[in-house]
């Protein structure tokens, strides 16, 4: 019989006489991944104005008013370029740095902009098109806050919400194919099945972003991860609808409604599937040896020695 | 931020699919005979066998569901529009999940306090058992804490390992995602990188054909109980074994 540490010498002299060649290949791989950073970002050849639709003006306009983000005419005069390119970097880190006007925006409008993954050259393009389109443009005009009230305290109409909440859900699929919210977000309801926290709680978004601003979000999906999900199957004007009057619902709602322990319940059924589990095989292995085949031999020698 | 997630979202993967490739290759080439995994229960029987089996078919389950958000994402997302079928499909996964926890858990302590089994031990066998280890903990933690993730991989994961294999990586929606989930991807293309190197080759050559084979049946055309039994001096035939 083969002595098994003599088994495991050879093993590590072999792999041993491996590296040097693969060592070769591997820097050549990393190399050619080299070669393709750098190459990066979907805005890289873009205008400022094309960066600005697609990034920008889901949650901001230039001079016609507040949507989820503030109005952004005028910003550069308002804010240093130093500035702006951190904030558009990582608003929330300047918020964490202590940094006082990103706090001020943080408590104003509640959220935290995204992260945009933009390279300071890009966004010097967009600032200098905000600031093209900025001059000469009015002073924002917000809409007066009696209509705003108005709109908001209108019933939804409850086809709507019912329509709403069969796309939220997955019921009803997106016609153009896009997931259905609840992968990625949650709402606290009872008659709605539990969504997903990847990404951001739902229940009160309607009054943090207002109607306009929400439809604006839902239209543009202005996340990066959102992007990517409704890449080519932007949603249709009607499902828009369908899922703010869903949205305002559900804040309306809100305070009556009990929190549930999805996750919990989620590991106690694993926990009970493991055991289930474990009688499927315990049964399928009832008849298997439990000795090794060589017990014989084995009991043998250690009688003989 | 950005030089970091290129590094880890697109030069990783390349480097490591490189090195997939090229040391399976090498491997397969230079020590043909050697593509598998050194096997440990050379005398055990009882023991081993439940927590190989949780493991394994924890595994491949586990595996498979990866697979089949990535091949099919535009089927996935239809199929778990349905919030039962969604629901049924994550208790599912992660059932074997848990299974996967507990089988390596259990053939890791065993791999490390038996003596015999420490014989046949590699490093490499420890490494690439921590890092699966790490890999099965940071993917039921975001079954947990960033659910439906069989849901939003098919929309959000698959167009990112596509554009991988498009050789167009887009790396805006993994960038954006929380540091768990990052790093469970980051771990997944080293565990890929470093498969040439480690025991897990053997998945490369399972013997699928083993489950159509029919038995083997060992027959021996002498008497071996008596040819065999020490007690006995041998007298016909010199014994081939011990």
């Amino acid at each position: 019989m083969r002595d098994p540490s003599q088994q495991y010498n050879e093993r590590t002299r072999i792999a041993s006489t491996l590296s040097p060649s693969l060592r070769r290949g591997i820097v050549a791989a990393l190399l050619a991944a080299g070669g393709l950073i750098g190459s990066q970002s979907a805005f890289a050849q873009e205008s400022g104005q094309q960066i600005f639709q697609k990034a920008c003006a889901g949650c901001h306009s230039i001079g016609a008013g507040r949507l989820v983000g503030p109005d952004l005419a005028g910003v550069s005069d308002k804010r240093s370029e130093d500035w702006l390119i951190k904030f558009i970097r990582s608003s929330e880190a300047l918020v964490k740095a202590g940094d006082k006007d990103a706090k001020a925006l943080f408590e104003e409008f509640k959220m935290h902009m995204p992260d945009q993954s933009l390279s300071d050259d890009q966004i010097r393009r967009v600032l200098a098109h905000i600031k093209e389109k900025g001059t000469g443009a009015t002073a924002s005009k917000p809409e007066p806050a009696a209509a705003q009230a108005a709109a908001a305290a209108a019933r939804p109409d409850p086809n709507q919400v019912q329509l709403g909440q069969d796309l939220f859900e997955g019921k009803v699929r997106m016609a153009r194919g896009g997931p259905s919210c609840n992968a990625c977000h949650d709402v606290r309801n009872d008659k709605v099945t539990s969504g997903g926290i990847l990404a951001a709680e739902l229940s009160l978004v309607f009054s943090r972003m207002g109607k306009q601003g929400l439809q604006s979000v839902i239209a543009s999906a202005p996340f990066p991860a959102m992007q990517v999900a409704y890449n080519g199957k932007d949603l249709t004007e009607k499902e828009i609808a369908a899922l703010v009057a869903f949205l305002q619902h559900v804040e309306k709602e809100h305070a009556q409604q009990l929190p549930r322990a999805t996750g919990l319940r989620m590991f106690s059924a694993g926990v009970g599937g493991v055991i289930v589990l474990l009688g499927i095989f315990s049964l399928a292995g009832r008849r298997r040896k439990n000795r090794s085949v060589n017990q014989d031999i084995y009991d043998r020698q250690i009688r003989s020695e | 931020m950005n030089l970091i997630d290129n590094v880890l979202f697109v030069g990783l993967p390349y480097a490591a699919i490189a090195t997939f490739l090229v040391g399976a290759i090498y491997r397969y080439r230079a020590t043909g005979f050697k593509v598998s995994s050194l096997s440990s229960q050379f005398l055990e029987g009882g023991g081993i066998y439940i927590f190989a089996v949780l493991f394994h078919w924890g595994i491949l389950v586990v595996f498979l569901g990866h697979l089949i958000a990535f091949l099919f994402p535009t089927a996935t997302l239809a199929w778990h529009s349905n919030a039962a079928r969604l629901i049924a499909d994550e208790v599912i996964i992660f059932t074997f999940g848990l299974a996967v926890l507990i089988g390596l858990v259990a053939l890791f302590i065993r791999r490390l306090s038996s003596p015999r089994i420490r014989v046949v031990t590699t490093g490499m066998d420890i490494v690439i058992e921590l890092l699966l280890l790490a890999q099965i903990v940071l993917g039921l933690w975001i079954a947990l804490g960033y659910r439906w993730g069989y849901y939003w991989f098919a929309s959000d994961m698959s167009p990112y390992l596509w554009s991988i294999l498009k050789l167009n990586p887009q790396i805006e929606a993994v960038s954006a995602m929380p540091a768990v989930i990052k790093a469970h991807i980051v771990g997944a293309f080293i565990i890929i990188g470093m498969i040439p190197f480690t025991r897990l080759v053997h998945f490369l050559v399972a013997p699928f054909h083993y489950i159509w084979r029919p038995y083997q049946r060992v027959i021996w055309y002498w008497d071996r109980k008596r040819i065999r039994d020490p007690l006995m001096p041998w007298t016909e035939t010199r014994p081939r074994n011990n």
